[in-house]
């Protein structure tokens, strides 16, 4: 399994109905064995990929290729793909075993063989008992296990997933996470897994694909979304971001400072030419996440200020504080998080605290 | 359990009499014109009838007569399979239509679904009265044969018999199969014929393993909805039936038109109405059993 060859690639592929667009120009590679998650939230567009490389929807310019042949216009049911559906779309009047075994059977699979692969599939799931039930008698996650356990029996080249976690309870839901990233692994098959929640994507996937509004925002690892966000919309839904508005001033290729009704701050800006290269002036904004941030402690950190503590909210493993700060236009809110201690918090509301945070946890996004 | 989930605290004694008094008016009225004559029927049908005079002590003879007499078994047999071919003919004719309309996209559908319902608000003569001047042997059908050269002279076999009564029939009820078809299609949820097609399977094989076991209770209820209203019909083999489309209806028409035998003509009556129960216990028996899949 090689993580970076090529599986399937979007070229400059668009998407439009009637007069509305909802695709833009969408480039994007899908490597052979990786666990890609497109993000987005509703409406970004983010399901029309899918539908789009499943065959359900055809493009309404660019090309979608599979190994480097073009299967822009193959029909749905000679792409190597398989797709588990947001509702599962499991065949009501059909088995566990049949409904599994589906693919097979319209394949012309002798009977023998088909009956061997879906009792491995349905072990692959631990679904062996369950054979004879019908849909209709299972649990919602039993139903999404069977859905898969329909989609990897033809042995596909990527496997399409529609957000089908989103019908789950949260419990359910973290136990199928890791579910799935184990038969991932397990299979050494690509998928190509949509959803609108954050925290999925983070937990799951490889690569995340950032979306909204038909276009792609970034792709990277969950690492580099979170920490080195690209826009200011990816900054921000990661959720509880510090992002604070200013000009951007001076600066090389790896550090650039930026002046904030804070005061000023240096924000990292490797592998960000064109934050790098943008002019001096242009209005853009640091980021550092409310975990990076440091309270109370002087230190070598190159971003420092002082404010008052606002709220203290325990959260269980973590803690979050609300630090204000006063500009001459009015208090700016900081959000600090820090790992909660058994002896309570550090600090209480109203007092007077110092933030530290380095250069490298401060990120730039243009305006 | 009804009065918890409306999650008011009514008055229970106050809400039950009205609810009582509700009651029997709702079922005092079927009661009263459907079930009332229904029993007088089966009660009629134990009388005798002797020198034109109406004899009102309980006999089997009417029942006898039905089963051992020569004319009538083969007419009720013969008509039994008439309007089962009808039913037939009606599906296969239906689903095809009713497969379309549900593929229609969304305003268009509903326009055209409307559009079958149109020819049930027409009078039923005038239906009838149309259809015969298309079958007869100068009827449209035949003239337009014989422009076209198909033919030299006009084709008699759907002229004033059975197979007339059989057209006629299909035709008029077609939109009764269309309906239930129809909705039982849309209830087919598009995803599953997605993930039919995700599975690689081809149109056809999606047709034949998914859409249609899903459209069979609509399949069943449009056949016996079918068959129930042709095998009740005696209008129509009267108009375009001629001397040899006799059918079991019309001789239950006869019974209390001509012969004034109406025990006779009601003892008819309920074994037809026997056969249209079974009909649609049948249906309805098959429905069930799908639904326990679900």
């Amino acid at each position: 399994m090689s993580e970076d060859r090529i599986l399937l690639e979007l070229k400059s592929v668009t998407k439009s109905f009637g007069s509305v667009t909802v695709l833009e120009d969408i480039n994007l590679a899908v490597h052979d064995g990786e666990f890609i998650t497109i993000l987005g939230p509703s409406g970004s567009g983010k399901t029309t990929i899918l539908r789009m490389i499943g065959g359900f929807t055809a493009p309404s310019g660019g090309e979608i290729l599979l190994d480097d042949g073009d299967i822009t216009a193959v029909p749905i049911n000679r792409r190597p793909f398989n797709t588990v559906f947001q509702d599962y779309a499991l065949f009501p009047h059909l088995t566990v075993a049949r409904n599994v075994g589906y693919g097979l059977t319209v394949r012309g699979v002798p009977q023998g063989e088909r009956r061997r692969r879906v009792a491995e599939a349905l072990d692959l799931v631990q679904l062996g008992d369950l054979a004879d039930r019908y849909p209709a008698q299972l649990s919602g996650g039993q139903r999404q296990r069977v859905a898969l356990a329909r989609a990897i029996i033809c042995e596909p080249r990527l496997i399409l997933l529609d957000e089908p976690l989103a019908a789950l309870d949260v419990e359910l839901r973290k136990q199928m996470q890791l579910f799935l990233k184990k038969i991932q692994r397990e299979i050494k098959t690509t998928f190509l897994f949509v959803t609108h929640d954050q925290e999925e994507a983070i937990a799951m996937a490889d690569r995340i694909c950032v979306m909204n509004f038909g276009r792609v925002l970034q792709i990277g690892s969950p690492h580099e979304v979170y920490y080195r966000p690209s826009s200011e919309f990816v900054a921000r839904f990661f959720g509880d971001n510090n992002l604070i508005q200013g000009r951007l001033a001076d600066g090389d290729r790896t550090r650039r400072r930026i002046d904030t009704p804070i005061g000023p701050l240096v924000c990292a800006v490797d592998g960000q030419p064109e934050v790098a290269g943008a002019p001096a002036g242009r209005q853009a904004f640091a980021v550092f996440r409310p975990e990076t941030v440091a309270v109370g402690r002087g230190g070598a950190a190159e971003n420092a200020c002082m404010g008052d503590v606002m709220a203290v909210g325990f959260g269980g493993a973590t803690t979050l504080t609300e630090v204000a700060l006063s500009t001459a236009n009015g208090p700016i809110g900081i959000r600090v998080k820090t790992t909660s201690r058994v002896d309570g918090a550090q600090v209480t509301s109203g007092d007077r605290v110092v933030l530290n945070w380095s250069a490298e946890d401060c990120r730039l996004v243009l305006a | 359990m009804r009065r918890r989930v409306a999650g008011l605290p009514l008055d229970v004694t106050a809400a039950g009499t009205w609810r009582s008094a509700v009651a029997v008016v709702a079922y005092a009225v079927p009661i009263g014109f459907i079930l009332v004559p229904l029993t007088s029927f089966l009660v009629y049908s134990f009388f005798w009838v002797e020198g034109g005079q109406m004899r009102f002590s309980l006999t089997l003879l009417n029942y006898q007569r039905f089963f051992t007499d020569d004319i009538f078994l083969p007419v009720f047999w013969r008509t039994l399979f008439l309007c089962l071919k009808v039913a037939g003919l009606a599906i296969g004719f239906g689903y095809p239509v009713a497969y379309l309309l549900a593929g229609l996209e969304g305003r268009k559908k509903y326009s055209f679904a409307m559009l079958l319902v149109v020819p049930l608000l027409m009078s039923y003569v005038i239906k009838i009265y149309a259809i015969r001047s298309i079958l007869g042997g100068n009827g449209f059908l035949n003239q337009a044969l014989l422009a076209l050269g198909l033919i030299d002279q006009p084709l008699t076999f759907f002229v004033f018999n059975l197979n007339a009564v059989l057209l006629t029939l299909t035709a008029l009820l077609i939109p009764f199969a269309i309906l239930p078809i129809f909705l039982s299609l849309e209830r087919i949820p598009r995803s599953l014929l997605e993930a039919s097609a995700d599975l690689g399977a081809s149109s056809a094989q999606t047709f034949v393993k998914v859409i249609l076991p899903l459209s069979l209770p609509g399949l069943v209820a449009a056949g016996t909805f079918v068959f129930v209203l042709a095998i009740g019909d005696f209008l129509t083999p009267q108009m375009v039936g001629g001397q040899s489309g006799f059918t079991f209806g019309r001789i239950i028409y006869s019974q209390f038109g001509m012969a004034f035998n109406w025990p006779f003509g009601a003892a008819l009556s309920v074994v037809l109405a026997a056969v249209v129960v079974g009909a649609i216990a049948a249906g309805a028996l098959f429905g069930n059993r799908r639904d326990e899949q679900r």
